[in-house]
Parts: C-alpha cells; structure tokens; sequence
C-alpha cells in the first residue's frame, strides 16, 4: 500500500515535471525538425579567448522566406564551421539545402547574418558579415544575391560590400528615405584596452574597427560615414544596433551599444544625409557592458521603447564571485576627464519620454538582471496584447570570474601565455561555466515583466547567442530560433495557437523597398494603441521574419490599423478581423503629418530667458562619502543646498538666499524692479566653511527686520567640530550680527518655524539628518523656543530619537487649532507629533510601521474628500534596495570589527533570504577580518548575511528594517491614514521636494514634484531619468517633459513661488546645478 | 568490534610516542621554510608592500625575543624597539627547545597575519607531528612556551594601529589638480593604504624622521627640473625600446620589478601575474646571505629580525613622504603631456610617486644587511627564479641597492630625484637602525641558561 502510493507520488511528480517549462514553448529535436546546424566551437593554438576577445560571441541567424512559399526559411552563420540554410518545407520540417544553394560561406570566421532585398527585386538576399585580419582569418563580408531558384550568387564586391573588417553584424535601413535600402555595418575594435583614453578617441577613423554608414547609390553601396556624422574611431566596441525612429519625426534614428568603457551611441537622423549623436542629451547612463538591444513600444504611447542587454548576474553565487562596478572615483576619473557617459553593468529598460531624457526603468521592471545576455527580443509571444521579451545567455566560460583573475590564471596559465600562447585545458577548466539558461518575460500593463523562465521555457543549459523570430509553423504566434556554441541552434515553437488572436502583417511596398522595412503600424483595440516599426535586425547579429506581428488577447476585431509608409504617407484599414495575416499594399495613401505625433503642446512651465537675473550655480564640495565610510547605503554629504525666501533689505521685496556647501559662501539675490541682484552679505560669507543645508528668513527678535538662521551639515565634519554648528543672524540696519546660537553638533537637514508656544514669537523644529562618521547613529532633532530674540532648545527629549529627519510641516492634523509637527526620515515612520499647548506628544496610532527612505511630505487632498491628506517622497522602486513587510530591507549598525568605528551592513532578500548587499572587497575593505574568513570569492559568494557575519555578533547590531520605497500618499479616511503608492511614473527616482499651487489657473492646487539623486555608488547607477510631475488628484499626474520642465539628469532640492512685479514665478533650485526660473503660462 | 581494536592500537602508539626522548635540533632551513611559507601565502593573499612588510616583521622579532633569552650574543629587543615589552620567561624548571619554541611563535604570529592559514597550518602540523614523535614532553613544553611569547607579542602588534588604519578614508583623488597623484592604467585602482605611516613604527620615533627634500616641483616648463626628469624617463623607455628586450636596463627593470599584482588583459581575459614585494626580495637576499655564511638557527634569526624591522620602517617613512609630496607618476604626466600612447615598461603601482619605495627599501635592507654580513659581500640573488626570473650576480648589498633604485626609472615608474633621494632616505634610516638597536653583544656577559 505504502509503496504504491510512493510509486504513485513519483508519477506524478515525473509528469509535472515533465510538463514544467514548456507552457508556452515547445522544442521540438533535431531530429524532428532536420535543423542540425551546430556551432562548433574549439579552442585552438590560434584561435581562441585570448587571441580574440570576442571569440565567445557566436554566429548569427536570419529568419526569411528566400523562396515565397509563405513559410520562414532560416540562415545560420558558423564561426568555426561553415554557414548553412534550411529551407522550410512545412509542418516544422526543414531541408538542408546550403550547398545547392551555395552559401556555405568562404570567410574564415562569420558573425552576424542578416537577410534583406538588396537589388529590390522582391527576393531576401543574405548579408553574413566577417572578422577578417586577424589569427589568420581571411575573406569578406558576403552578400548572396537571391537568384529566385533557392541558390544564391555572392555579390559582395559587386555592391561595394564585400569589407575585410571586424565586423558584428549589419542592418537595413533607408535612412535618406530615398526609396532604397541602406546598410549601417556594425565593427568592433578586437584589441584589449588597458587604459581608457579620452572618449574623442571615436572621432578618428579606423577601417578595421569604426562602424560604417553605406548608403546605397543605385547598387553600389558607399561609404558615407565620416559626412553622416557617424563615428568610426578605434575604440568602438560594437555589438548591438537598433534601428527606429526614436523621435517620430519620419526618419529613422540608430542605437549603437558599444562594448567595454566606449559609450554607446544615439545617432538621430536630420533628415539631411546627417546624423548627430545625441547621447548624453537624452540618456541619463547606459549599459555599460552593452551587448544586443532592441526596441518596441511597450507602453503604448506609440513611440519606440529601448532595452540594451548588459551582463549583471541574478545568481547572488555568480554575482558574488564576478568582477563588479567600477570604484567611484575611477568612473569619475572617466566621465569627468576622460568624457566618458555613465555607464552601469545591468540591463537598461530606456522608456521613450517623447523628446525628453528617455526613462531608465530597468530595476523596476525586474530585467535588469539576466546575467551574460546577447540577444533581446520584444514581442506578444502570448498574444495578451503587451509586449513580452526573450533574452538569450550563455557564455562557455566566464572571463570575470574574481577567482580566475586574482588566484586562479596567474598560478595555472602564466607560463603556457608567454611560451605557447595556448591557454592550459587545465586552466581553462578553472574558469566557470557561464551556461545560464535564456530567459523570457512575461509583460504586464504597469511595464513590469514578469519572469517566466522555466514556465514558457524550458530553462536550459545552453550558451545561446544570435536569436530570431519568425512564424515557422504559420500558425499565427512568433517562434523563435537562437543560434548556440557547441549545441545545435534551437527552435521554440509557440503553443499559444487558439488561445489569444493575432494580426500578422506583411507588406508589399514601393520596388526598391519591396518589404516595407521602415514601415510604421499604429493599431487601435478599444482605445489601447499598440505599434510597432518594422525593422528585421534586432537582438543580436541576426535578423527576423520582416512581419509585424500583435496580439489581441481575445478581441476578434481591432478598430483600426494605421499604416505610415517610410515616404511619409498613410493609409488606415478598420475594423479588422483578427487571427489573419494581411498583405498591405499602399493604397489611397495620404501624406502623414509626423507633428500629429508630437506630444500636444500643453506646456505650462517655459524657462525664462535670463532667469530674472538669478544666475545661482550650486557647486557641491568634492568630499565622498564612501572614503570614509565605505559601506553606508547613500551619502549624506549632498543634501544642499538651503534655500529661504523673506525680504533681507526691508523693501518689502522677497529676496533669496541661497546656501552654499563646503567652502562656499551662501549667495544672496536681492528684488528689484524688474529682476533679482545678488548682494554681498559679509558675516554670512565668513561662515562658508559651514554647508548651508536649511534655512529660514524670518523676524525672530519682533524689530520688524528679517533676521536669519541657517542649519549646517555636509558630514565631513564630525563629532564636535565647530562648522557643525548651526547659526543665527540678526538683522541691524545695515547688517547681519552674528548672535549665539544653541550648540550643538548635527547634520542639520530642515528646519521649519512657528510659534508653537502661542507668545508671539517665532520658535523653531531642528531636524536632524545623519552622524558624520557614525552613520546608523540617530542624531537628535530640537525644538528651539525663542525667548526674546534668544533661542534656547527645549529640554524634553520628545525629540532626541525622532530619526534620521529629512523634513518637517506644521500642521493642525487633529483641527484643534493648533499647528501639530509631522516629521519625516529615512529609516522610519513618518512621525505624528500633537501639539498640547506648546508640549507634543507622538501619535502612535496615526501611521505604524511605514518605514521607508522619506525625503519630503506635503498637505494636499489628493482624493479631493475635503480633509487633507499627505503626499510622501521616497526613494521609489527603481533600484536594487527592495523592501516590503514579508521581506525589510535591512540595516545592520554597529562595530562589527570592534576597531572603534562603527559600519553599517545592507542586506537585501532573495528568494527568501539575506544578502550583503556589498561584495567581499567592499566589506573587507571595512572589516579586514572578512579576508581571513573567505580567503578567496567562492567562499563567500552566495552566502547569506548570517552566514558572512555570525549570528551572535549580527544580534549585537543594531537592526533597521525598512518596509516601503514606494512614494506615495497618505490618505485620510476620515481620520485615520492609509498609504496609497503612487503610479510607476513617480517611483523611478527619490522624490525631492514638493510644491503646492495653482500652476494651471484652473482654480485648483496641484502639487508640483522634482526629483533624481546621485550620491550612491557606482553599483546602485544613477537616479536621473524622473523628468517631474504635476499631481491634481489621485488620477490625473502630468510628467514633466510635457509640461514643459526640464528637471531630468538633475537632482533638484527645492521648488518654491517667487513673485515678481505680482507675476508669479517657480524657482528650482538643484543640488550641485544651476537654479532654474519658469514662467508659468497659464498665468 | 574493529572499532575496539584500533583504538587499542591508537593507545599503544601512543604510549610508545610517549616514551620517546629524542634530542631535536631546529635547523635554520626550518626558518627558512616558514619564512619562504609566508612569501608565499603573501603572494597568494595579494599584501601590498607596506602591509608585507609588517607581516615579516612580528615574526620575527618574537623568534628573536625567544633566541635572545637563551643565547648570550644577543640581547632582547625589548625597550629598544617602540612599546616592546621583556617577553614572559619560561616557567621555572621547564625545559625548553629555545629555537623550536622560537619557530613556533615565529609561525603561530605568521598564521595570523596571513588571510589564507590553511598551507601555514599544515606546514606548522608537519613539524608539529614530527617532533611530537620525536619528543612529546619537550615538544610540548616548547610549543606551551613558544605559544605564550607569540601571544605576548600579538598583543603588543595589535596595539600598532594597524586595524584601525583598515577603516580610515581612502586617498581621496583629485584629477583637477594636475600635479597630483591619479589612478593608472590599466586597473586605476584607489591610492594604496595612504595612512601606513599612523602605524607605529618598530625603531622611528616619528614617521617623518627621515622626511626627504621635497620632489622638484610640478612644471611643464622645458627647463625646469621636473620636466627634465620626466623626460628622461620617456627618453630612457624611447632608448630601451631600441635596444630590445635583451638589453640591461629591460633586464633590470623586470627584476627588481617585485610587484604583487599586475593586471593583465588579453583578448576577453584577465588575470594578475604576482610577485614578491620588495621587502620579500630583500629578505630573500637575507636568506642567500645567511646560508652562504652557514648561519645556524639563532644567527639566521637575527639576520632575518634586523633586516625586517629595518625594512618595516621604511616603508613607513617612505609612504609618510609619498602621502605628502602626492606626486602625479610619469605615465600620466607623459600621457597627458607627451605621448598619449606610452606605457611604462613596468606597471605603475597604486600609490604617489615620491620617493620610490623600493629604493627607500633597497636602501634601509642594504645598510643594515651590510652591517651584518659586512660590505663588498658578493652573492649570486635567485631570489625570483620561481617567477621566471634570471640570477644576478652582486659583488655586495650596496651595490644591489644602487641597481635595485635605478630599476625603477628604467621601468619608467619614478622619476631620478624619488630614485637618489630615495635610497639616501633607506640609507639613513638603515643606518638608524643599526645604531639604535644594540641586538649583539660585543662581550658575552649574559649568564647560560
């Protein structure tokens, strides 16, 4: 009986396994199929990872019908072994007909191969490119012209084609949009950099090496790089290439990802035979190991969305043991001097802004992790009408491996280097298996993908490369093929079938473009739009099926098709049936107007024209957080600057003050007439060694004259050094005397005023940030109560271990009319405080267990119920910190070392358990000790917190667990708060500072939002990409390129109204950055 | 039933070990083994100079403190080197192997300043078992002693300062100022323990005591000093090139390179090709010296204990000076001046240029080992032939020194004033060093234990 049911429990355990991994996509064997093509790989005297550093990279793969018969042929490319082309023959068999058709290949080492009607005579001709020059690998980029009978002539040099280079792949395009194809080859430099050199290295021209622009004269294909403004340098390390019209302005623009340290480049098309590379303009950073990319519109705006595969590891093991991000001060070293962009090794998601800094959404959207990626493909794989993607991985070997170069390579292959130049098998072995299995994502509404490797797909063991798609079963839903090393090339076949609809699309456009390529498709379902552009390279040194292809979910009809033609005209198709494959010719086609695509001008914020003479430039100090404490989460050196507004010079004029960091004195603009001056206040000036993080203009001595406190911090001095100190300035008639102050030695982060003891004078909230040198360590926060122009700190320690403060209000949340203190911070709860007639008291009940990286809160009914609500700032969800209730972000604060000198330790949950969040030469360049313990990286790699550090001495620590990084609201019902997140717009960067107003004259507020930090490592990236928003209820939020702010690539700090001759004026002002003055348009 | 019969077995070997009462003698070679087993290990570990150089120290000196009690020639180093204190002294009617106690807190301290303890360890289990066998009583009394003292003097390392300077800032780089030291190619790593000279010296009372004129000031004037010597050293690189590999000053620069972590990329791979610190080659030339002169066990010690600390210090001083004078290393003022694609033929090391530690080094361990085995001492140093280096031949320690200092211009990684006012600074402060510790004694007054 017993034994029965166990035999039972085996079964049907073997059939879900069985069943597991291939919900969406089945792979049917060579066998069954014929695909036998193989990419052999063998490591020999000559050729190999040491004489070619791409020599891991793969073939390439084209997917086409070479013989209109309606089914998907496929091309494959070898590197070692010759090329070979199967020829679809129906119910997924394929023949084998590489040598009648004469396309086996000359060249010693192919790479990426692409199909595309060359000569427009309605047939796919093949382009497979070469590396040739080096270890002795001869030949040429080889065209096959497609004689019409399933053979193939090669052309190469006839066309102008026929480049000795290194090349990786090319792409079609008609980038003059003169009726026929164009051809952008892709190069990539093969020698080992060892230094960086400076980034204008790329304005040289390299003919082995630079990419090349070739346009197509009549046939002949001609070198136009160096008039097109393409770069051709010996440093571009050239792997992945899209190509759309990332503007919408009816040319098409080109995506370059470069390997190593060169940038990657962002061609958009003048639409003049030229190109300018536009890409500090318009992407905050990048993928900095770039490999394949590809595009698509996944959020259903119509405008074409990037991703660029980069190679971060999700296994915390391989992760662990991997070379990592740069040290910040060599990534600054580059990018300051060398001009190099930012660059972080993990997969960038760029959203489409519209013209605006594209949004790096990657993290946030769960792909920014899939290890040694080559190849992306968007598409509706599931047909549930959002686009999904496939990502193809694996490497033989893994050349990072932190074991390998420090320990391993040294002992095992020094000698074989120099002598045979031939790397040890042995040593070989020594280095890691990069097999990590492809991934697919499953997406979503929100742009989340949902991984699903291992449901839709088999997670296999495979080093796949090159990958397209194609629809070889002409069931309607896309398959896909990769191209791998040392295993045969590997068809998924798509098992959606019935299950969801479908419209495939292939055109039959204009002779010279017979396939359309550069057509555009806006399709409308129920008011959703989907699009797509069609482009057959994407991925990686391949190209697809030259359809286009949408799902439906279960919509039988969609509501129309808009065709745009490259030649910029247009036809629309409606009410179309679903679950069909069209063939659209242009037909009554009309001109397009590219400017209907523009975003509709609503922009209610115009920078003015001098900035009414507030030249304000912060210049943040050059201190670095992490010398000194290396292992903090965020720096707290970079909170300024302060700025306050009150009238210094007692014209009844609002002027400015605006703080300075370390060494720089704090600026002060006078109002005038007709704009602002600066003034010179010398006492303040004198205190420049104090950065100036919060200040407050006010009449705190009842003299009718404004006087001024300033809060200091910077953290760089520490314990109790006398910059710490915060000041205060009372106004004389003709200046500012310093007056004591209470002392005390804090990083001041806000301070907020109020007479909050009712008797007619100002009193004060001091918040404090963070302790220099001891971070983890709450500093005190103060009320200050004014005594006659004196202020004493009030003795009661309400405040002592309120937080790490970042901002305050006064408000009367009880409406018993008196001004109550919400307190935010990060590492805590925002904090209630009630006012009992001058004393407060914490309302525990009104928000629990809502802790989070809070940066700034503001009143404002957002659910526009009639009671008031509080709008929260956060570090938002597009970073590697992740935190929820089931699973805290965790700190741990305490001398782990017992050296004297506190650290902190992040750790961050995957799968369930605790990781450092720092590797092993981060923690040990704290905690020396570590060394002794993990004398090598797998050691340590994939250990748990617990694990690294004892369990004894973590319970020692002092423990901070953070639940939420979403921004968002409290909303008040009826009383009591519940926290509602914003949308994901809002989540891509901390929210900075908030502003309340009528910026639209509608007679409503609305609350305006600034944003983006970069004082974190090199490991975390840049927050740079939140663009601001406009909030006016809980539904409506405007993004700030629409509106007309330009708040990307900064970090701004505070937003204020600023009145000028009774119009009003938004005044931004950023850290490390020039302030900022709108207009509003509306006003 | 098996299990029964070997563990009678086990006591009846036992029992017989227990009966043994060999007379054990430690040879020098065993020092030399253990010292050679921490060269290794450091290699391995990947220790930058500075911190190498404190790991042969301590060792050492608590060999030398145990030596010292037993053997009237020399006299303990306690008082005379900085908050040494007088080692316990073995329990009255104990008998002790003195030098097999010393080879034992020699390792004991080794062990615990490497990271990787595991070959240390069996090394240490090899010998242990071997004289266990020999002699348990003895073995034990030894090892209990030799235990103690390598406590006594862990406690007085760990009060040097050293754990703290692990958590102080790093070296922050400032690429406006351009004639400050930067990260170079190719790994541009952060400026290597930049606060070195907070760690108590072993003999310097202060770490700027033998503070060097300060560098020829930063120009890019043709004429002034500075710029001269920068251009020497392209100059020299440009002549070398000339000349091939083959041609002396290649040959030299590659043997006194004594880097242990070089970074190497090529094709997609990287990897680091180690070698000993300069502090390890000297003390490698300790060795040849010491066996040349048939040294035995305790003599061997206190060669080893003087050229050490003296090495120790040196660093000290010269890193004092490199984190002050800050000075911009030739590949980057030539790069950025001269020639936008010349590579040093060495790699230039992680720290500031001024004054070039291995001729400080050189310098100090020259003086001092020239002290002990006396001047015009030839040898032949085969000190790197494990990595892939040739023997040289030297008619004396000066002489090595001298070649040892101008290895680093032709390796176009200093320029000629850290070469000369380099091992001037090692100098003085080797001769510092052999004046102030009165290890030796000329009359053999001490009583025999």
């Amino acid at each position: 009986m017993n034994n029965y049911l166990v035999l039972l429990i085996c079964f049907f355990f073997l059939i879900s396994c069985g069943r597991e991994g291939n919900e969406l996509f089945e792979n049917p064997t060579a066998e069954e199929t014929g695909v036998l093509f193989k990419n052999r790989l063998e490591e020999k005297n000559d050729q190999n990872i040491l004489d070619y550093l791409y020599f891991y990279n793969g073939g390439g793969v084209a997917v086409g019908d070479i013989n209109n018969d309606g089914l998907p042929d496929i091309f494959f490319s070898g590197n070692q072994v010759k090329n070979q082309l199967y020829l679809n023959k129906g119910d997924l068999k394929f023949e084998n007909i590489t040598d009648q058709a004469g396309v086996s290949g000359n060249s010693t080492w192919n790479t990426g191969a692409v199909m595309g009607d060359v000569n427009g005579d309605g047939l796919l001709d093949i382009y497979v490119c070469a590396v040739v020059g080096i270890n002795g690998f001869n030949g040429h980029n080889e065209l096959y012209i497609n004689n019409g009978d399933e053979t193939f002539t090669e052309r190469a040099a006839k066309y102008g084609l026929d480049y000795d280079s290194y090349s990786s792949t090319a792409a079609f395009l008609d980038y003059d949009l003169d009726g026929d194809l164009d051809v952008y080859l892709l190069n990539h430099a093969i020698h080992t950099q060892e230094s960086y050199g400076k980034a204008n290295l790329r304005n040289k021209r390299n003919y082995q090496t630079g990419d090349k622009l070739l346009r197509n004269d009549n046939g002949k294909f001609i070198d136009v790089s160096e008039e097109a403004g393409i770069f051709g340098g010996p440093n571009g390390y050239g792997l992945g290439i899209s190509i759309a019209d990332f503007n919408q302005d009816g040319y098409p623009d080109i995506y370059i990802g470069n390997d190593f340290h060169e940038d990657d480049y962002y061609y958009l098309n003048n639409g003049n035979g030229t190109f300018s590379e536009s890409l500090k303009k318009y992407f905050g950073h990048t993928s900095r190991f770039s490999m394949g990319n590809d595009v698509s519109d996944i959020n259903h705006d119509g405008w074409p969305d990037l991703i660029s595969l980069d190679m971060l590891p999700e296994d915390e093991k391989v992760l662990k043991s991997s070379l990592g991000d740069d040290n910040i001060q060599s990534q600054n070293l580059r990018i300051e001097h060398l001009g190099y962009h930012y660059q972080f090794t993990r997969n960038m998601l760029q959203v489409n802004q519209k013209n605006g800094v594209f949004a790096e959404t990657a993290l946030m959207n769960g792909i920014a992790a899939t290890d040694w990626s080559w190849s992306a493909l968007f598409a509706d794989y599931d047909q549930d009408g959002e686009q999904d993607l496939f990502i193809s991985n694996g490497i033989p070997k893994r050349p990072n491996d932190l074991d390998y170069i420090n320990f391993v390579s040294d002992e095992q292959i020094r000698k074989k280097i120099s002598d045979t130049k031939l790397v040890d098998q042995q040593a070989l072995d020594m280095m890691p298996s990069g097999a990590v299995h492809n991934y697919i994502f499953k997406g979503s509404k929100e742009n989340d993908f949902i991984d699903k490797s291992g449901k839709w797909i088999v997670n296999d063991t495979l080093k796949s490369g090159a990958s397209a798609f194609g629809d070889f079963d002409n069931d309607g839903d896309l398959d896909i093929v990769t191209n791998n090393i040392n295993d045969r090339a590997m068809l998924y076949i798509n098992k959606t079938n019935d299950n969801a609809s479908y419209i495939k699309i292939k055109f039959q456009y204009e002779s010279k473009n017979h396939f359309g390529i550069g057509t555009k498709v806006f399709v409308y379902t129920n008011g959703n739009l989907q699009y797509k552009e069609l482009y057959t390279v994407r991925g990686f040194q391949a190209s697809s099926e030259p359809i286009i292809h949408f799902g439906f979910g279960n919509s039988k009809v969609v509501d129309s098709l808009k065709i745009v033609w490259p030649n910029r005209t247009f036809q629309v198709l409606k009410n179309i049936a679903t679950n069909q494959t069209l063939l659209i010719k242009p037909e009554n086609n009309m001109p397009f107007d590219y400017k209907s695509l523009q975003p509709k001008a609503e922009k209610i914020f115009k920078l003015t024209q001098n900035n009414l003479g507030i030249d304000f430039n912060h210049i943040e100090d050059n201190y670095i957080d992490f010398n000194r404490q290396k292992l903090i989460p965020y720096q707290i050196s970079d909170r300024g600057p302060a700025v306050a507004l009150g009238d210094l010079n007692k014209d009844g004029k609002e002027d400015i003050l605006f703080g300075g960091s370390k060494y720089f004195p704090p600026k002060f603009y006078i109002q005038n007439d007709s704009s602002y001056t600066e003034i010179k206040i010398p006492s303040l000036a004198k205190d420049s060694i104090k950065e100036d993080i919060a200040a407050v203009i006010a009449d705190f001595n009842n003299d009718s004259q404004n006087d001024v406190v300033v809060g200091s911090g910077g953290a760089d001095f520490y314990n109790q050094m006398k910059p710490l100190l915060d000041s205060y300035y009372i106004k004389f008639d003709t200046f500012f005397k310093p007056i004591p102050f209470p002392e005390y030695f804090e990083n001041a982060s806000v301070i907020r005023e109020n007479d909050f003891d009712n008797d007619g004078d100002i009193d004060l909230f001091v918040g404090n940030n963070a302790t220099s040198n001891d971070f983890g360590k709450i500093p005190p926060s103060y009320l200050l109560e004014n005594e006659n122009g004196i202020f004493k700190i009030v003795q009661d320690d309400t405040f002592d271990d309120v937080g790490m403060v970042t901002d305050a209000i006064w408000e009367d949340f009880d409406n018993d009319g008196l001004k109550d203190l919400i307190v935010v911070g990060e590492w805590m709860s925002p904090k209630f405080f009630k006012n009992f007639n001058g004393t407060f008291k914490q309302d525990m009940v009104a928000v629990e267990n809502l802790i989070g990286l809070w940066q700034c809160i503001i009143p404002f009914d957002i659910d526009q119920d009639g009671d008031t609500d509080y709008l929260l700032g956060n570090w938002g969800t597009n970073t590697k910190f992740k935190a929820s209730n089931e699973f805290p972000l965790r700190m741990y604060y305490s001398d782990f070392d017992t050296n004297g000198s506190t650290e902190t330790i992040i750790a961050v949950e995957k799968r369930g358990k605790y990781y450092p969040i720092d590797d092993l030469s981060q923690l040990s360049g704290q905690m020396v000790s570590l060394r002794k313990e993990f004398t090598d990286y797998n050691s340590f790699a994939g250990k748990t917190i617990e694990e690294i550090i004892d369990v004894k001495t973590l319970n020692k620590a002092k423990l901070f667990e953070l639940n939420e990084l979403h921004s968002g609201y409290l909303k008040n019902n009826k009383g009591s708060y519940e926290f509602v997140s914003f949308p994901k717009t809002l989540q891509v960067a901390p929210l900075k500072s908030f502003l309340c107003f009528d910026f639209d004259s509608d007679g409503k507020d609305e609350v305006l939002v600034g944003g983006n930090y970069f004082g974190v490592k090199p490991f975390h990236g840049r927050f740079d990409s939140f663009s601001g928003a406009l909030i006016k209820n809980e539904d409506t939020i405007l993004l700030g390129d629409v509106l007309g702010l330009q708040f990307a690539l900064k970090s701004v700090r505070h937003l204020n109204i600023i009145k000028l001759k009774s119009k009003v004026y938004l005044l931004v002002t950023m850290n490390n950055d020039k302030a900022q003055v709108y207009e509003l348009a509306k006003k | 039933m098996k299990a029964k019969f070997i563990s009678i077995l086990l006591v009846a070997v036992v029992l017989t070990s227990c009966a043994k009462e060999e007379m054990i003698v430690v040879s020098p070679n065993e020092l030399h083994e253990s010292v050679d087993k921490v060269t290794e290990i450091m290699i391995h570990d990947i220790f930058s100079p500075p911190v190498a150089s404190r790991i042969f120290a301590y060792p050492n000196i608590a060999a030398y403190e145990i030596i010292a009690l037993n053997n009237e020639k020399y006299n303990s180093l306690s008082g005379e080197i900085n908050e040494l204190k007088e080692i316990p002294k073995p329990e009255n009617g104990t008998t002790i192997n003195y030098q097999m106690a010393a080879l034992i807190a020699h390792i004991d301290l080794s062990r615990r300043l490497v990271f990787s303890e595991d070959k240390i360890i069996s090394f240490r289990d090899s010998l242990y078992m071997n004289w266990e066998d020999k002699n348990k009583a003895l073995f034990t009394s030894s090892k209990n002693y030799g235990l103690l003292v390598a406590e006594h003097i862990a406690a007085w390392m760990d009060s040097d300062n050293y754990k703290q300077t692990r958590t102080m800032p790093k070296f922050t780089v400032d690429t406006d100022d351009a004639t400050r030291w930067q990260p170079t190619p190719p790994a541009y790593m952060d400026g290597i323990e930049p606060h070195w000279s907070k760690i108590r010296a072993f003999t310097l009372v202060r770490p700027d005591q033998f503070k060097p004129v300060p560098p020829p000031a930063f120009s890019l004037d043709e004429n002034s000093i500075f710029y001269k010597e920068v251009k020497e050293v392209y100059d020299i690189s440009l002549d070398m090139v000339k000349k091939g590999d083959a041609s002396d000053e290649v040959q030299i620069a590659q043997f006194w390179d004594c880097n242990p972590y070089v970074s190497v990329t090529k094709g997609h791979l990287m990897f680091a090709t180690k070698k000993i610190t300069p502090g390890a080659h000297w003390i490698g030339i300790t060795k040849i010296a010491a066996r040349k002169m048939s040294y035995d066990f305790d003599d061997t010690v206190y060669a080893y204990t003087k050229t050490s600390v003296a090495i120790a210090d040196a660093f000290i001083s010269c890193w004092d000076e490199k984190y002050r004078s800050n000075l911009i290393r030739p590949e980057t003022v030539i790069n950025q001046y001269i020639d936008e694609n010349w590579k040093p033929v060495l790699q230039t090391p992680p720290f500031p240029e001024y004054t070039s530690g291995h001729s400080v080094v050189s310098g100090a361990a020259s003086t001092v080992l020239t002290d002990i085995f006396g001047d015009n001492f030839s040898f032949d140093d085969d000190t790197e032939t494990t990595y892939g280096l040739p023997i040289r031949t030297f008619s004396s320690f000066n002489s090595a020194a001298d070649e040892a200092a101008i290895s680093r211009m032709y390796g176009g990684i200093h320029y000629r004033a850290a070469v000369e006012v380099g091992v001037k600074q090692g100098r003085d402060l080797g001769a510092f060093v052999v004046s102030k510790l009165k290890m030796k004694n000329s009359v053999h007054s001490k009583p025999l234990k």
